[in-house]
């Protein structure tokens, strides 16, 4: 799926093209050093642009979650993460406890004025660069619930969030085209 | 049945003795001029459900605990006591669901009426 | 004896929605629990007050969102009985092969929490997701919607069901039977989960009672009720069902029953498909006004997968006036100072494993 990892504009195509070529030629197994290839990473690291593609590339093919499921769409989030719609596949695995390891907080339920200094704490642990989906309309905008007394109308009235996710809840397929959504945005092709 | 607020605990304490010693659940009801607390009790090897009905006046309100009967009317009263405004003699009612609460009514009253707030459209980073 | 508080806070890895856990520890043993509730309360009583009656069912889905039918239906069945609406015929063996669907994918998901809880065994988590998904997919044929259905209309339902929904249903059926048997087997013999199982968190039939606790909790210490026998409804008659109660009340009472009920789940769809009659399972549409209410006040018992649900309804021309809900969860959860007391620390989430708590259903 080499069409879909876009490592953004033309001036890192050579840099992209050597590391394809050292990842195709220890896949054929031809004939290289042992330490060859991070010896040659290490090289091409030093350089300022090569590493800022590796990192970007490595940042979005492996972004950790927040195990935060709120209510209903935590089901949702659930069955995201088991084996029909594997979310590990893409590397969105290790549903962490510890906001300190995560980048991505998956905002999956409505969000009411109790739960705001908790999540803003959850959201002043996590370690930067850190994303946020709102997943659901709850998140989103409040949900059916807008005109509860107790709600808060989306989180994006907390929070700063990066991707919207409708649906009631959403299906789990939903969430993944988000994940690949925000996947483009951690790889800079789309602007926020 | 419809009770006085006096005989309440006679009427569980009897109640339970007869056999029905599982509570249902406790629950209120807002007609403006006066408030109806109800009590549903369940016998459940004989199969029968009473509900007992206290009428309450707005201004006067309070209802005696029946904790010493049923352990389950904890968390029942509690409710009561922050959605209706309706005290419970007895014991002492912590806050169960809203531990904020800055609105002036009870929120199941009548008289609390809010209107929908339109969200405010700046995000904060 | 000195007593440490320990915080368990609203968002922990147990996947039971948010709640805030004060436990009161000593050493390693467990002096008091202390539930606080609230996080998720959006005052679904009130906004009911607001809509018109078909405007809430969506409201009422959502208070238990593991097992959504099954509130819908006891709404809905709360304002038929205050219009004094009859469900057809049909209607009636179909809603019952539905919330008997239902009540297998909740008490799917009950189990592969269970699992992840007591021991992170996530492989039956897994599987036990498979299979929900396989009978939403069996849902979803039904009413077209995975996970919130609003299917149930005044009389009766929406749609009708597909012409090829028997078939389909039958084989998986026979599936989850042999995949429910299995699950016993694998588990039952894994030491690591019966050792934390039998004897924990034992609750006795008097305690139950005086505690108020309901569904498979009540069962599991040897009550007798379950509200499908005790004011039937439907077609649970008709078919014989029979309460599975154990007697021991430990978090293995718990679990067991649930399994018994998922076995007894497939006996009743496999009957009520065989047995369904033919015609319209049509009921009235939405779009129409609501007939105005014969009773003024209905009260209205369902057996949901967690517990009893009781909606009281107090009901006006187009809106209902007040409409309480009677939580399952709420006393289950409340009950859990009483039986945690005593027990170890890590016992703890193997305990509120077992309770099976929605907290959407807590919070209304």
């Amino acid at each position: 799926m080499a069409d879909e990892i876009d490592h953004g504009s033309e001036e890192f195509a050579d840099a992209r093209q050597e590391m394809d070529q050292l990842v195709y030629d220890s896949l054929k197994s031809k004939e290289m050093k042992p330490n060859a290839m991070f010896a040659r990473l290490s090289d091409l690291a030093k350089s300022a642009k090569m590493s800022r593609t590796a990192v970007t590339w490595a940042r979005k093919n492996s972004l950790w979650p927040l195990q935060f499921g709120l209510a209903c769409c935590a089901i949702e989030l659930m069955d995201f993460g088991s084996s029909r719609i594997d979310a590990e596949r893409k590397g969105y695995l290790l549903f962490r406890g510890t906001p300190r390891q995560c980048d991505v907080m998956v905002v999956a339920g409505w969000v009411t004025k109790s739960m705001v200094p908790e999540i803003k704490r959850l959201y002043e642990q996590m370690t930067e660069p850190r994303y946020v989906i709102a997943f659901g309309e709850c998140a989103t905008c409040g949900g059916p619930w807008w005109q509860s007394y107790n709600i808060v109308k989306g989180i994006d009235e907390v929070l700063h969030v990066d991707v919207y996710v409708a649906g009631c809840p959403p299906k789990p397929e939903n969430l993944f085209a988000a994940l690949m959504k925000l996947q483009k945005k951690v790889g800079g092709s789309i602007e926020d | 049945m419809k009770i006085d607020r006096g005989q309440l605990t006679n009427q569980v304490s009897r109640l339970k003795a007869a056999g029905f010693d599982y509570l249902v659940k406790i629950t209120a009801v807002d007609y403006v001029d006066h408030l109806e607390v109800l009590y549903f009790v369940r016998d459940i090897a004989a199969s029968k459900d009473e509900i007992l009905e206290v009428t309450v006046a707005p201004s006067d309100a309070w209802v005696p605990t029946i904790m010493d009967f049923h352990l389950s009317a904890d968390w029942y009263e509690r409710e009561l006591a922050e959605m209706f405004g309706i005290t419970v003699k007895g014991r002492a009612t912590a806050r169960l669901f809203l531990e904020k609460w800055d609105g002036a009514d009870p929120p199941l009253r009548k008289s609390f009426v809010w209107d929908a707030q339109y969200r405010t459209r700046d995000v904060k980073k | 004896m000195s007593v440490t508080r320990i915080n368990v806070g609203p968002i922990h890895p147990s996947t039971h929605g948010v709640i805030r856990l004060v436990v009161d520890v000593d050493g390693d043993t467990i002096v008091n629990v202390e539930p606080h509730a609230g996080f998720l309360h959006r005052g679904v009583e009130k906004l009911a007050e607001t809509r018109m009656y078909m405007q809430i069912p969506p409201y009422t889905e959502k208070l238990d969102y593991v097992a959504p039918m099954s509130y819908d239906e006891a709404y809905v069945a709360a304002v038929e009985a205050a219009m004094g609406i009859e469900v057809n015929e049909k209607a009636k063996y179909v809603r019952t092969v539905l919330l008997e669907l239902q009540r297998i994918a909740s008490h799917l998901l009950g189990l592969g929490t269970l699992c992840n809880d007591i021991g992170q065994m996530f492989t039956v988590f897994m599987w036990t997701f498979k299979d929900r998904d396989i009978v939403l997919d069996l849902l979803q044929e039904a009413t077209g919607s995975r996970m919130f259905y609003v299917n149930m209309r005044l009389g009766g339902m929406h749609a009708e069901l597909p012409p090829d929904f028997a078939e389909h249903a039958y084989n998986t059926m026979n599936y989850i039977e042999k995949r429910v048997s299995q699950y016993e087997t694998y588990v039952e013999k894994n030491t690591a989960f019966m050792e934390r199982m039998r004897g924990i968190g034992v609750l006795s039939s008097e305690d139950a009672k005086a505690l108020g606790v309901a569904g498979p909790v009540l069962r599991a210490s040897g009550v007798n009720y379950d509200a499908r026998k005790h004011s039937p409804y439907y077609m649970y008659d008709k078919f014989h069902f029979n309460p599975k109660v154990m007697l021991t009340g430990d978090n293995f009472a718990r679990y067991k029953v649930r399994m018994l009920e998922m076995k007894e789940s497939v006996r009743i769809v496999k009957a009520a498909l065989k047995a369904m009659p033919e015609g319209s399972c049509l009921g009235m549409p939405v779009k129409l006004r609501s007939p105005n209410p014969v009773n003024r006040t209905v009260s209205v018992s369902r057996e949901l997968p967690r517990g009893e649900c009781m909606m009281y309804l107090v009901a006006d021309p187009q809106k209902p006036y007040r409409l309480s809900i009677r939580s399952p969860n709420m006393v289950n959860l409340a009950a859990i100072g009483h039986i945690a007391k005593g027990a170890r620390f890590a016992d703890l989430f193997g305990i509120l494993g077992t309770l099976d708590i929605i907290m959407g259903c807590v919070d209304r």
